[in-house]
């Protein structure tokens, strides 16, 4: 893991706060810096607002008052024609997978490389690749109603890292795979920090926050933020999977 | 993803919107209102050249009439007034009409007692202008003609065509606007189907938009699918108007002539008309793209 020390932070909560139409706050008083290169958990109950709080950071909503900063930059006041460059630089897992249902395993992957420009003969080897890497290799061309949900959540994951995004966000990653599955993604998350991709992982999974040494904490309780580490405007520690 | 042009998409771009679920039905119907349109077009611009070449051609004619009772004078008089009209500065033609062609003309009417020599019938003189002549300019002719006979009476066709191209015109105006409305309501056809789309593959949309596709990018999809079909709709429906217009040309053209023969359609009219199915494939495009832009507005 790389040290943050003086680098431009990845993202910046100031004061950020999430109104749906006239209800009341869903988030209130976000404050918060990502650094590059950390491991976050996300945690909460149900209905805390991790899923609000992630959209926020992954450009899927635009906060009702507060700034946000992504990579150095207002994505607040940003004009629409500017997001989607902002966007590239970000890997989603959703907590339902959202696969493209009529495209194939190796095409759902090769999206985000599509959508980026890359051609068809640069994107051949790292989407092989990366099926290969969670074990699919032989469902490649299998749609996703076809795969289970295990796979589907594998296939999404890989989507999400396919383009080696500076940051990743993801919602339940593990909720629908076995414990062994579940460290193994982990270990896909934390090899993909040890590149310098800042991990953003919602979870209301206690033990998987166990298997990890080192991660950082931030828990949302009714649309407020604790900071229990006290760690999250300091330069990240280094991330140690136990197993 | 990143092609410049419309149909430049790779195929596997393609496949984010399936074929099956967007085309079909929108085809055929773009064929129906292709086929319609071209119709109209057809009818304004055959109308348009009709009331165009019967206040032009029809209106630069006039007859002069000789009534005099006495034959062998009538005849003389028909001659000195041509001789004197041939002479008048802006006069493309004149054709002193044979008395038996006259005779003819009365004919439907009187039968074989039309070329009763008892009969008398004016002495007629076909008048073409350089130009549709003005009201002062027939008033000058005459003037100048009763000096060789106190008979003669110049008539400007363009005095009964002028209901003629007026109905003519106003038929234009009915066909274009018929036309326009058609256009109207095809790219209503187009923004409804698009907007279908879109709630189809809303999904897919998101998930794109998700990911850093940018509004352009999903628009393209969407644009290149609705042009393929309204070009296969345009070809279809030309193909029909075609055949439908070649069987009225063909009943048309066993009319006597008359004034229905300037009913025609131009050769300017059938490049039109082909032109007309590019055009609303066009037209087709940039509405779906204006669809899909507006609606992705209300995502951030």
């Amino acid at each position: 893991m790389r040290q943050a020390g003086a680098m431009q932070s990845v993202a910046e909560f100031d004061n950020v706060g999430l109104r749906y139409g006239t209800g009341s706050e869903t988030l209130t008083d976000i404050s918060f810096t990502l650094f590059p290169g950390s491991f976050y958990f996300l945690t909460g109950a149900s209905g805390a607002g991790k899923t609000s709080l992630l959209k926020l950071l992954y450009l899927s909503l635009r906060p009702s008052r507060g700034a946000i900063r992504m990579f150095g930059h207002d994505t607040v006041t940003m004009t629409r024609d500017r997001l989607p460059g902002f966007r590239r630089r970000i890997g989603v897992v959703f907590q339902d997978f959202r696969l493209v249902p009529h495209l194939t395993a190796f095409d759902n992957i090769a999206l985000p490389l599509r959508i980026a420009g890359i051609s068809e003969k640069d994107l051949q080897d790292p989407v092989t690749e990366m099926l290969s890497w969670i074990g699919l290799s032989e469902r490649a061309e299998a749609r996703p109603a076809t795969l289970s949900g295990g796979e589907q959540q594998r296939v999404a994951i890989a989507r999400a890292v396919i383009g080696r995004p500076e940051i990743l966000v993801a919602d339940e990653p593990t909720g629908n795979v076995d414990p062994e599955m579940a460290v193994r993604l982990l270990q896909l998350f934390a090899a993909l920090n040890r590149l310098g991709t800042t991990v953003v992982v919602a979870t209301h999974d206690i033990h998987l926050l166990q298997e990890i040494e080192g991660a950082q904490m931030m828990r949302l309780e009714k649309g407020r933020l604790s900071d229990p580490t006290g760690s999250l405007k300091h330069p990240a520690r280094p991330l140690i999977l136990k197993n | 993803m990143a092609a410049p042009f419309a149909f430049a998409i790779p195929a596997h771009d393609r496949k984010l919107i399936p074929d099956g679920r967007f085309s079909g039905t929108m085809s055929w119907v773009m064929a129906i209102m292709l086929f319609l349109t071209l119709l109209a077009a057809a009818a304004a611009i055959s109308l348009g050249n009709a009331a165009s070449q019967g206040s032009d051609t029809l209106g630069s004619e006039a007859t002069v009439q000789l009534l005099d009772p006495d034959p062998a004078q009538r005849a003389a008089q028909q001659k000195s007034v041509a001789q004197i009209l041939r002479g008048m500065p802006g006069v493309a033609e004149v054709k002193a009409v044979p008395e038996v062609e006259s005779r003819k003309l009365i004919e439907p009417w009187l039968g074989d007692a039309a070329n009763d020599a008892d009969i008398p019938v004016p002495a007629l003189i076909d008048v073409r202008f350089d130009n549709p002549p003005s009201a002062a300019t027939l008033k000058q002719v005459q003037q100048s003609l009763r000096r060789v006979s106190q008979s003669a009476r110049i008539d400007s066709h363009a005095s009964w065509m002028a209901p003629f191209v007026a109905l003519m015109q106003t038929l234009f105006l009915l066909a274009l606007s018929v036309m326009l409305l058609l256009l109207l309501a095809t790219a209503a056809t187009v923004v409804l189907s698009v907007r279908g789309a879109l709630n189809t593959h809303r999904t897919t949309i998101e998930i794109m938009h998700m990911m850093g596709s940018t509004d352009i990018q999903a628009a393209r999809l969407f644009q290149r699918r609705v042009a393929l079909d309204a070009l296969f709709g345009g070809m279809v429906g030309l193909l029909a108007a075609v055949l439908v217009l070649w069987l009225l040309g063909s009943r048309f053209s066993a009319l006597e002539p008359g004034l229905l023969a300037d009913a025609g359609m131009p050769l300017y009219g059938w490049l039109l008309l082909v032109l007309i199915p590019v055009g609303v494939a066009a037209l087709a495009m940039l509405t779906a793209r204006w669809t899909v832009l507006s609606a992705l507005k209300k995502i951030i």
